[in-house]
C-alpha cells in the first residue's frame, strides 16, 4: 500500500487496522470493519481532566488552570461562529457528540451515507475554537446543570469519593467537569491558552472505525487539516505530573443521600504498570472478576442468598501510567456486612488454591467474548485509542489471553494490600 | 401464525435467540410473573442453582443467558434471551448453540417444582429481591421522574403499572400464586421466537427448535392487538391538565410533561416519529436549541414517544428555581408544533436522523431480533427498507396533523430542596 501506511491484521476477529503518521504528527488509525452499515469518525487530543499543570505554549510558562477547563473546551468547541456544530451535524442527518475523561478528549460522528461530509465537519469542529465572553457565560448554566445531575447520580458519588479516599494529591481525585465554583472562573481567555497547548496536531489522534476506503480517507484528512493550520507549533506538550504516595489519603467516605439501596464501593490502590503490562493485569483482573465475584462463583452465591448482594459484585482495574487501581462495587440493603466479607474474602483468595478447571473455564467464558465484542464497532476504537494513549500493542489483550497461566493470578492476587484499600458508601 | 422467526447475516459471528412469552395482565399479576419468571432462571431440575447456570454457560464459551421484562403498550412480555458464538468460529467447531438450546428448554419447561409448588427458599429470596428493586426505584431521580409520570399519566392502565409491579401487591405474593402464575405463562401466552445472527450451519434451526420445543408453542393463543396502540382511541385523554409537584431532596429538579395522542391510527406511526424527533429527539430539535442553547435552562432535554402505547414524555433537568421559566419554553415548543411552526431543514434532518437509525439496525443482531418481535405481535412484515420509504414519505402537513392529535395531559416537577445551599 502507497503512503507509508502500516497495516496491522487481527484474522480472529475479522478486521485490519491500518495506521498512518501525518507530516504534522498527526496520528490517524482506520480500523477495516467489512459488511457493516454504520461508520465512526473521532477526533481527539491526549488531553483531559488531569491534565491542569502544564506549559502555556503561547508563553512557555507553566500555569495551572481551574477543574473543569478541559470538559468546559469540550463543550464550547462545539459552538461555531453563528451555529452549533450539534446542531450543524444533526442538520445532515449525522449524529455527534463528545467526551471528556481524565486523560483524553474525543469528538466523534456517526454516520450512514456521509462520511466524507461528517470527517470534514469533525475536522472544522476540532480546529476552528471560537470563544466570546458571551459564548462562555451561556454554557456556565448548561455545564451548571451537568454538574447537578451527577450531583445527584448515586454512582457517581460512590465512585469518586472511592478515588477521594486514595488519591492523596493525584488530579484523578477532581470531578471531570469541576465544580460550579471552579467553572466559574474559567473564561476566554483560559480556554485559548488550553486549546493551543493541547489542540495540537502532534498531541492528537484520528480515528475511524468501518467499512471505508483507507487511501481515500486518508486523503480527505490530509485535505482538510491543511485547511486549518491555524496552530501547530511542533514542540512537545509539557504536562506535569505530582509525585502521588503509595499509601491511601483516608480509609473510609461515607455520604448520606437518602437512599433505599445503599452502594458500596472498595478501592484498592496499586502500582502503576507500563505499557503492554497494564493490558495483562486488566485481562488478569477481569478474569479475577469471573472467578471470583461474577454469578458463577461461591462468594456471590453465598452473599446473594444471605441477601447481601442484589444484581452483581463488579471488580474491576483501571489505571495508566502514573495512575493504578481496583474497584469492587455492588449494592446492598446491609453494606456494612458485605464490606466485611468483601475483605475477608479478598485476603482468603490469596493464599488459597486456584481451581484450574475453574480458570479455564473463565478463560473459555472471555475467547466467547472477544468475538461477541466484535461485532461492536465500539470495541475496535476503544481499543484503538487505549493503545494511543498508553502506547501499548494493538490486540495485545488478545494475544496476551491465551498467555495468562494460574500464576498471574496468584502474584496479581497479592497486589491487593489490605493496607492500601478505601471503602465508599453512599446511602 | 408464525412461532419462529429468523435473521441471518454473514457479517455477525454469534446468534441472538429470544424466546417471547406475551400475555395480558394486571396489577395484581405483574409482581407474580416477575417473581416466576426470576425463579426460573435462577435453576431448573438440572441446573439446580444460580451459579451451576453460570458454569455451565462458561463452558459454552461465555453464553450469555437472561431474562428480560417489558411492557408492550398494555401487554407484558416476557423474554429469555441467548447468546453464543456461531461454531465456525470456535475451536474444533465446538456446536454451543445447540447445547445452548437445549438448556433453555430446561430453564423454561423443566424447572424444580415439587408437588405443584416451587422451592420456598428461592421464591422467599426472590420475592424480597423485586421488593428491593421497587423500592429502589426513587435512588435515580431523573429517571425516577419519568417512571412517576407515566405512572400518572396512565393511571388505571396496565402501562402505567411501574415494570415490577407497585410494592404492596408484591408483599402479598404468596408461594403458591407462583404455580398458578408459572402454568398461566407457558400455557396461555402468546409464543414466538426470534433468532438472529450469523445462522450459516444453522439453517434448519427452525426444525430443531421444533424438535426441542415440540407440543410447547402449538397452542393458538392470539393475542388481543387492541391492547397495543389502539386501547388509546378509547378517549384515554382528560380535559383538565393536571401540574404536580413532589417534593423530594435533590440538587436538580426535573420537570416532565406528558402527553396523549387521541384517536391514534396505525398510520400515525411515521409521522409522530417525526414529531417527536422534531421536538426533542435530536440536537437540532426545538427542545434542544431552546431550552439548552438559547435559554440555558438545562443540560438534558428530551422527548420519547412510547409507541406503543401513544403518549409522549418530555423531560429536562433544571434548576428548581427556573420552573416556570422551563414550562413556558417547553410549552411553546409544544404549540409550535401544533402551529406548523416547522422548517423544511427540521423536517428533514429530523427524517434523516430516523432513517440512519432504521439503517443501523442493519448493524444489530439485537436490534434486528427486536424489528421481528414487533412484526410478529402486529402479525406484519415490514422490512426496514419500507419503514424507511415510509419514513421519508412524512411532510410537514401530517406532522401538523398528528400535533393536532396530541393532547396535553400533565406537568410534573421532582426535587429541587437541596438549591439553596
Amino acid at each position: 500500500m502507497k503512503n507509508n501506511i502500516e497495516i496491522i491484521n487481527n484474522d480472529n476477529l475479522n478486521e485490519s487496522i491500518y495506521k498512518k503518521v501525518l507530516e504534522n504528527g498527526l496520528e490517524v488509525y482506520i480500523c477495516v470493519k467489512k459488511g457493516f452499515t454504520k461508520k465512526i469518525g473521532m477526533f481527539g487530543t491526549k488531553y483531559g481532566s488531569i491534565n491542569n499543570d502544564f506549559v502555556d505554549s503561547s508563553t512557555g510558562e507553566r500555569i495551572n488552570v481551574p477543574d473543569g477547563v478541559a470538559h468546559f473546551l469540550e463543550h464550547k468547541l462545539f459552538e461555531q461562529e453563528g451555529a452549533n456544530a450539534l446542531d450543524l451535524f444533526s442538520k445532515e442527518g449525522i449524529s455527534s457528540n463528545a467526551y471528556t475523561s481524565f486523560d483524553q478528549t474525543v469528538y466523534y460522528f456517526e454516520t450512514i451515507d456521509k462520511f466524507k461530509i461528517g470527517l470534514e465537519m469533525l475536522i472544522k469542529l476540532v480546529k476552528t475554537p471560537y470563544f466570546t465572553e458571551e459564548n462562555v457565560q451561556k454554557e456556565q448554566g448548561i455545564i451548571g446543570q451537568e454538574i447537578s445531575m451527577y450531583d445527584d447520580d448515586p454512582n457517581f458519588n460512590v465512585y469518586f469519593n472511592t478515588l477521594r479516599a486514595m488519591y492523596i494529591k493525584h488530579p484523578i481525585r477532581i470531578d471531570i467537569a469541576g465544580t460550579i465554583d471552579s467553572i466559574s472562573k474559567i473564561d476566554k481567555e483560559i480556554l485559548y491558552k488550553c486549546y493551543n497547548t493541547f489542540y495540537n496536531s502532534n498531541n492528537m489522534f484520528i480515528v475511524i472505525v468501518g467499512d471505508v476506503d483507507v487511501e481515500n480517507t486518508i486523503d480527505i484528512i490530509n485535505e482538510n487539516i491543511k485547511l486549518y493550520e491555524n496552530v501547530n507549533n511542533k514542540d512537545k506538550v509539557i504536562k506535569f505530573g505530582v509525585d502521588e504516595p503509595k499509601n491511601i489519603l483516608q480509609k473510609r467516605i461515607e455520604k448520606d443521600m437518602g437512599l433505599y439501596m445503599p452502594q458500596v464501593s472498595i478501592g484498592y490502590k496499586l502500582e502503576p504498570a507500563q505499557k503492554n503490562d497494564r493490558i495483562k493485569i486488566e485481562i488478569i483482573a477481569d478474569i479475577v472478576s469471573d472467578m471470583y465475584f461474577s454469578k458463577s462463583s461461591n462468594f456471590f452465591e453465598i452473599e446473594y442468598n444471605k441477601g447481601a448482594a442484589n444484581d452483581t459484585i463488579d471488580f474491576s482495574y483501571e489505571g495508566n501510567k502514573d495512575f493504578a487501581h481496583i474497584i469492587i462495587s455492588t449494592t446492598s440493603i446491609n453494606v456494612n456486612e458485605i464490606e466485611k466479607d468483601i475483605f475477608e474474602y479478598i485476603e482468603k483468595i490469596k493464599s488459597e488454591e486456584i481451581d484450574t478447571e475453574l480458570f479455564e473455564n473463565t478463560k473459555r467464558r472471555k475467547i466467547g467474548e472477544n468475538m461477541v465484542a466484535s461485532e461492536n464497532l465500539n470495541s475496535s476504537y476503544r481499543r484503538i485509542i487505549d493503545s494511543i494513549l498508553n502506547e501499548n500493542t494493538i490486540y495485545y489483550d488478545i494475544e496476551v489471553l491465551s498467555n495468562i497461566r494460574i500464576e498471574d493470578i496468584k502474584d496479581f492476587l497479592k497486589t491487593l494490600e489490605l493496607s492500601k484499600s478505601v471503602i465508599s458508601i453512599v446511602k | 401464525m408464525e412461532k419462529i422467526y429468523k435473521v441471518n447475516d454473514s457479517k455477525f459471528k454469534s446468534i441472538y435467540l429470544s424466546y417471547n412469552f406475551t400475555f395480558e395482565t394486571n396489577k395484581e399479576d405483574i409482581p407474580k410473573n416477575v417473581i416466576t419468571s426470576l425463579i426460573l432462571s435462577k435453576g431448573s431440575k438440572k441446573y439446580k442453582t444460580s451459579k451451576e447456570i453460570e458454569k455451565y454457560l462458561s463452558s459454552l464459551y461465555g453464553t450469555n443467558f437472561d431474562i428480560n421484562m417489558e411492557k408492550i403498550g398494555d401487554l407484558y412480555n416476557i423474554e429469555f434471551r441467548l447468546e453464543c458464538v456461531n461454531k465456525k468460529f470456535l475451536p474444533n467447531n465446538e456446536d454451543v448453540f445447540k447445547n445452548a438450546i437445549n438448556f433453555l428448554s430446561e430453564i423454561i419447561y423443566n424447572p424444580k417444582i415439587e408437588n405443584n409448588e416451587f422451592d420456598k427458599i428461592i421464591f422467599e429470596r426472590e420475592k424480597s429481591f423485586i421488593i428491593d428493586k421497587i423500592n429502589k426505584k426513587k435512588d435515580e431521580k431523573l429517571r425516577y421522574a419519568v417512571l412517576k409520570t407515566e405512572e400518572i399519566l396512565c393511571e388505571k392502565e396496565p402501562f402505567g403499572i411501574y415494570i415490577y409491579g407497585d410494592i404492596k401487591d408484591a408483599e402479598n405474593v404468596k408461594i403458591s400464586d407462583i404455580y398458578d402464575a408459572y402454568q398461566n405463562i407457558i400455557n396461555n401466552s402468546n409464543i414466538s421466537i426470534i433468532v438472529s445472527g450469523n445462522l450459516s450451519g444453522y439453517e434448519d434451526i427452525d426444525q430443531y427448535l421444533k424438535e426441542i420445543f415440540i407440543n410447547r408453542f402449538n397452542n393458538d393463543n392470539e393475542i388481543d392487538k387492541t391492547l397495543i396502540n389502539k386501547s388509546v382511541k378509547r378517549k384515554f385523554c382528560v380535559e383538565d391538565v393536571k401540574e404536580i409537584k413532589e417534593k423530594i431532596q435533590t440538587n436538580q429538579a426535573v420537570i416532565t410533561i406528558g402527553l396523549r395522542v387521541e384517536d391514534l391510527e396505525q398510520n400515525d406511526f411515521y409521522a409522530l416519529n417525526v414529531y417527536n424527533s422534531i421536538l426533542g429527539g435530536t440536537p437540532s430539535s426545538k427542545l434542544f436549541q431552546n431550552v439548552r442553547e438559547k435559554e440555558s435552562l438545562a443540560y438534558t432535554t428530551k422527548s420519547r414517544y412510547y409507541r406503543f402505547k401513544g403518549i409522549f414524555i418530555i423531560y429536562a433537568g433544571i434548576e428548581e428555581s427556573n420552573y416556570e421559566r422551563a414550562k413556558k419554553v417547553i410549552l411553546d415548543q409544544i404549540s409550535d408544533m401544533e402551529n406548523g411552526n416547522i422548517s423544511e431543514l427540521e423536517l428533514n434532518s429530523s427524517k434523516q436522523s430516523l432513517v440512519n437509525d432504521l439503517l443501523e439496525w442493519n448493524d444489530s443482531k439485537i436490534s434486528l431480533a427486536k424489528l421481528a418481535y414487533t412484526n410478529a405481535i402486529n402479525n406484519e412484515k415490514i422490512t426496514i427498507d419500507e419503514l424507511i420509504t415510509n419514513m421519508k414519505a412524512v411532510e410537514i402537513e401530517d406532522v401538523v396533523r398528528v400535533a393536532k392529535k396530541v393532547k396535553l395531559q400533565l406537568i410534573y416537577m421532582l426535587g429541587g430542596e437541596d438549591n439553596e445551599k
